[in-house]
């Protein structure tokens, strides 16, 4: 599953990202290198990554977003049976915010600042369906109701009347009006404060039982959202460095990268564990050849600068490391 | 906008380098200049000398773009008229920016109470139209191209004024201009060493602009009448001159505008080039 | 919102304040004695006695403190003294004007907008394209051409060469296009290069990325969300040019023989009508305060968020 040749369609998957890779357009500029993951239906997957290394742009592509200068070069974006990238633009405004929502990480511009945010629920909910105004906010209050805000009060509000938690809340009200299969959250929480922020996770994670839909959790930090996924994508300059099901990455981390991230909560890996508490970590140092996290990584050895591929450890487990064989070895030895 | 356009349109040749309209408006200007200098050592007639028996004359080898109702060569006036009209807009321009940048440097460094009168009377006096003002200048005054310099003068200058002091504020308060008053450093020479390179930019891009600007209003309001008199060969008042026969001769009006929209496009172009060169936000 | 009222209260009482001393001031050091021109001096044998009774009446041999204490008060009444041409009072010259430059400026700033924001939107949709190019010549063109000689192009193609429009003249609406357009043309393609760089800064916004991910189309994106915030800053040059828009009507007025208060100021100015001007001048300073007032307020309507924010305060 986490393989890197091309996954077989699962039936399960709500969405197969394969071999996705985006550069600026008339320029060789890479942002995104052959990506790879797929979210099952009713799952959780985490997307984590240092600021720049690609994740928004991942979303984007998935919303069929991508702006002018931007193009896809190579792979697909499959969400049910459709193709994302080859869609029209009037296909895609279809399945954008009904099919697939969007939770944006700045809650603020989330909604048109003059703009009430009853009057955006209405204009989302007749974009894609022929009700009346009437009926519109009928079912705009429900969803209010719903994430248990003041609904009337909200409705008649304009954005920044509310508190940043409420208008979170309301944005995953607008989100989920029309039961998507697919919540892209980009850093639903970055801009809140912690306990505002488990909150809204809380709520979210509540509200994917509920409407049996798949999440696509953004954030930058691991130990934020490894109680909350099934599966995690650690990304590092435009790549997935490792891969696999959260409690297989915690349990055991192999790329260096995975490892800052979890550093001061986890067990390290004994192989790095003295270079890396002395590790110099300067983020977006990204490496144009090879492994892209090969400038900061202590363990950087002469065959790092080739490219290095997605290697399995296991089932639900890989990694793109050269570490990745000598833990097999480990393993092997040990066992 | 992330709907795909179609890729037809490509960018014409000659934008894609932006520089270009610099250099376009850089030549334009020298060979202004150069006419300017020369252009009343060459000309093929007397700008003034009226010959009536060839008014309204049209073109000919004698004169190329045929003569005005009193016989004069248009020509030959256009040709002396670029220096009236461009040596008024230097003199007004020069004038605007050595009372405005002494003013704003002065201002902005003082600060306090001085500057919010200022801007409290920078509010009222734009609140005035340039135009208007001119017009009131000229109406209480006389109509005198003299009157028409002095109502441009006294708009003008709070724009620089206003330019200069923002930058100085600005800088006043940076970490290096702290340190060269710690330093020891005189106000003066502070101003000179470190505000004064941070102004040239700004102030060259709105002079440039200006001039344009200011030729525009020259022109419009000779046209009027309430600048150049006659005989001057002014281009507004060269088109104000022709105005009842350019139904039978529009040359008389068509060569003077072209000229005027030229040099003013070529300083428009010029002052645009240097805006994107500099980055020199607008106002 | 009540702040920014009293600011600009306080500005155009200011303003009012220079103007009216700027004007008084000017008018007495206009050369030329008005007594005599009123007298019509040049035409009749005026006596000493005629003088100083008619100096004495208008109260000229009082300090000019006092002269000015009398104007500012006749000021406040609307009383502008009568025209030295015609008898008439300024207010009611300046009344019977004020239609006809109105309606010019209405005609204009109308062909203005319908140049502008098509030119402003599509060029912001085809960035660097074509029509971006296009619109960026216009606005040099737009620039640099100056205004009275577009006017006489006009004129001479449309009026003389095809004869499809009257040169001059004011009544139907066919008179009305070749002056207003004029007079919109120029300010209409700088504008829209405004109007331009506006949508394309609110068209980076986040918001407008959360609203397309939303599936919100396009065109309500363009003209919901994005157009108010370009806008703005369109409407506050607006406002701070429209003085140069009224100096252009004057030119037009003249050029295309339309008897507003443009042609009134200049044949004033031509006849020393010195109450006349001042009139005028005085009518559009007072006009362009109250309409940056206006602009000021609009933006309250326009973005309700710097209402409350200053409420805040
Ligand atoms: N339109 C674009 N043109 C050029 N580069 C772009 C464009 N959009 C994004 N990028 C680049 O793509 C990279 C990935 O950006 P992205 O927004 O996906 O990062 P991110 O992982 O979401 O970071 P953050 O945590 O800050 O949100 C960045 O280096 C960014 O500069
Ligand atoms: S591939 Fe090499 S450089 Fe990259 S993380 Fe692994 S050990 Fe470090
Ligand atoms: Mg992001």
């Amino acid at each position: 599953m986490f393989e890197n040749k091309p996954t077989t369609s699962n039936e399960n998957n709500l969405l197969v990202v394969e071999n996705l890779s985006v550069t600026v357009r008339n320029s060789r500029e890479k942002l995104i290198r052959n990506l790879n993951f797929s979210i099952p239906q009713g799952e959780i997957f985490g997307l984590v990554g240092e600021s720049g290394s690609g994740k928004s742009l991942t979303a984007t592509v998935i919303l069929g977003m991508l702006s002018k200068s931007l193009e896809v070069t190579s792979g697909s974006v499959i969400f049910g049976q459709s193709e994302i990238t080859s869609l029209s633009e009037k296909e895609l405004r279809n399945i954008r915010g009904r099919d697939i929502a969007y939770l944006s990480q700045n809650y603020q511009s989330f909604f048109t600042p003059f703009i009430k945010v009853g009057k955006q629920f209405i204009e989302i909910i007749r974009c894609h369906t022929d009700m009346s105004r009437k009926e519109a906010k009928k079912v705009a209050i429900h969803w209010l109701n719903k994430v248990h805000l003041p609904a009337e009060r909200v409705f008649n509000s304009f954005p920044d009347e509310l508190s940043g938690g409420q208008l979170q809340r309301a944005s995953i009200a607008s989100a989920i009006m029309f039961q998507p299969k697919l919540i892209i959250a980009d850093e639903p929480t970055t801009a809140l404060d912690v306990l505002t922020g488990e909150r809204i996770l809380d709520l979210l994670s509540e509200l994917k039982e509920e409407l049996n839909c798949s999440i696509l959790l953004i954030s930058h930090d691991l130990k934020h959202i490894i109680n909350r996924t099934q599966t995690v994508g650690v990304m590092y300059g435009g790549q997935i460095v490792e891969i696999g099901k959260t409690s297989a990455i915690v349990a055991n981390p192999i790329h260096p990268y995975t490892n800052l991230l979890l550093q001061s909560r986890l067990r390290l890996n004994k192989h790095i564990q003295h270079e890396l508490t002395a590790m110099l970590g300067e983020p977006g140092l990204i490496a144009e050849e090879g492994c892209p996290f090969s400038k900061r990584c202590p363990s950087v050895m002469e065959s790092c600068s080739n490219i290095v591929p997605m290697s399995s450890l296991g089932t639900d487990h890989s990694a793109a490391c050269h570490l990745v064989n000598a833990e097999r070895e480990e393993r092997y030895v040990t066992r | 906008m992330n709907i795909q356009m179609p890729r037809i349109n490509q960018i014409p040749f000659f934008f894609k380098n932006q520089n270009l309209l610099i250099q376009c408006g850089i030549i334009f200007f020298m060979i202004i200049i150069l006419i300017t200098l020369i252009g009343p050592f060459i000309v093929p007639n007397d700008p003034f000398t009226a010959n009536m028996s060839e008014r309204l004359a049209p073109p000919s080898s004698v004169y190329p773009f045929g003569t005005d109702h009193l016989g004069r060569c248009i020509f030959s006036r256009l040709i002396v008229g670029a220096q009236s009209t461009l040596g008024i807009t230097a003199l007004v321009v020069v004038t605007v920016a050595l009372i405005g940048i002494p003013i704003g440097l002065l201002i902005g460094y003082i600060g306090g109470r001085l500057d919010t009168v200022f801007m409290r009377l920078a509010d009222g006096i734009l609140a005035l139209p340039e135009f208007i003002l001119a017009i009131a200048i000229a109406g209480f005054l006389g109509p005198s191209l003299m009157n028409l310099m002095i109502s441009i003068v006294f708009v003008k200058w709070i724009a620089y004024t206003r330019v200069v002091r923002s930058i100085v504020i600005t800088e006043r308060n940076k970490d290096y201009v702290l340190a060269a008053k710690v330093g020891g450093s005189s106000s003066w020479k502070i101003i000179r060493r470190h505000m004064f390179p941070q102004i040239v930019s700004p102030v060259l891009v709105l002079a440039t602009l200006d001039i344009g600007k200011v030729i525009l209003t020259i022109s419009s309001l000779s046209y009027l009448g309430l600048g150049a008199q006659p005989p001057a060969p002014e281009w507004g008042a060269m088109l104000n001159d022709g105005r009842p026969y350019f139904q039978s001769a529009p040359e008389l009006m068509i060569y003077p505008g072209l000229a005027i929209f030229f040099v003013v496009l070529a300083f428009n172009l010029m002052g645009e080039g240097l805006r994107d060169k500099w980055d020199v936000k607008s106002r | 919102m009540i702040t920014i009222i009293k600011n600009r209260v306080t500005q155009l009482v200011v303003v009012l304040f220079i103007l009216s001393l700027f004007t008084f001031t000017l008018m007495k050091l206009a050369p030329g004695d008005p007594v005599l021109t009123i007298l019509n001096a040049d035409e009749m044998v005026v006596t000493e006695e005629d003088q100083a009774e008619l100096r004495n009446k208008l109260g000229f041999d009082q300090p000019l403190y006092v002269q000015y204490g009398k104007w500012m008060f006749n000021l406040m009444q609307l009383d502008l003294g009568k025209s030295y041409m015609s008898g008439k009072p300024v207010i009611e010259e300046l009344l019977t004007r004020i239609p006809i430059t109105a309606e010019l400026t209405f005609f204009a700033m109308t062909i203005m907008l319908c140049i502008t924001v098509p030119l402003g939107v599509w060029s912001a949709k085809y960035v660097n394209k074509w029509p971006d190019q296009l619109s960026r010549i216009l606005a040099l063109i737009g620039a640099s051409i100056p205004n009275f000689w577009l006017g006489l192009i006009l004129i001479y193609l449309f009026a003389f060469k095809l004869g499809v429009l009257p040169s001059s003249g004011i009544g139907s609406y066919s008179q009305i296009i070749l002056p207003a357009f004029t007079l919109g043309f120029t300010f209409a393609v700088v504008y829209a290069r405004l109007l331009r760089a506006g949508l394309l800064q609110s068209l980076s916004e986040d918001y407008i990325y959360a609203a397309r991910a939303r599936g919100v189309k396009e065109w309500r994106i363009l003209w919901l969300h994005a157009f108010r915030a370009a806008v703005l800053p369109v409407l506050t040059i607006f406002g701070l040019s429209l003085g140069s828009f009224l100096g252009g009507a004057v030119v037009v007025e003249i050029l295309f023989s339309w008897p507003g208060l443009g042609s009134l100021a200049v044949d004033a100015i031509f006849n020393r009508d010195y109450p006349v001007i001042q009139g005028y001048v005085l009518l559009t300073g007072v006009f362009v305060v109250l309409t940056n007032l206006l602009v000021d307020l609009s933006y309250y309507v326009i973005d309700p968020r710097m209402k409350r924010k200053e409420e805040a305060l």
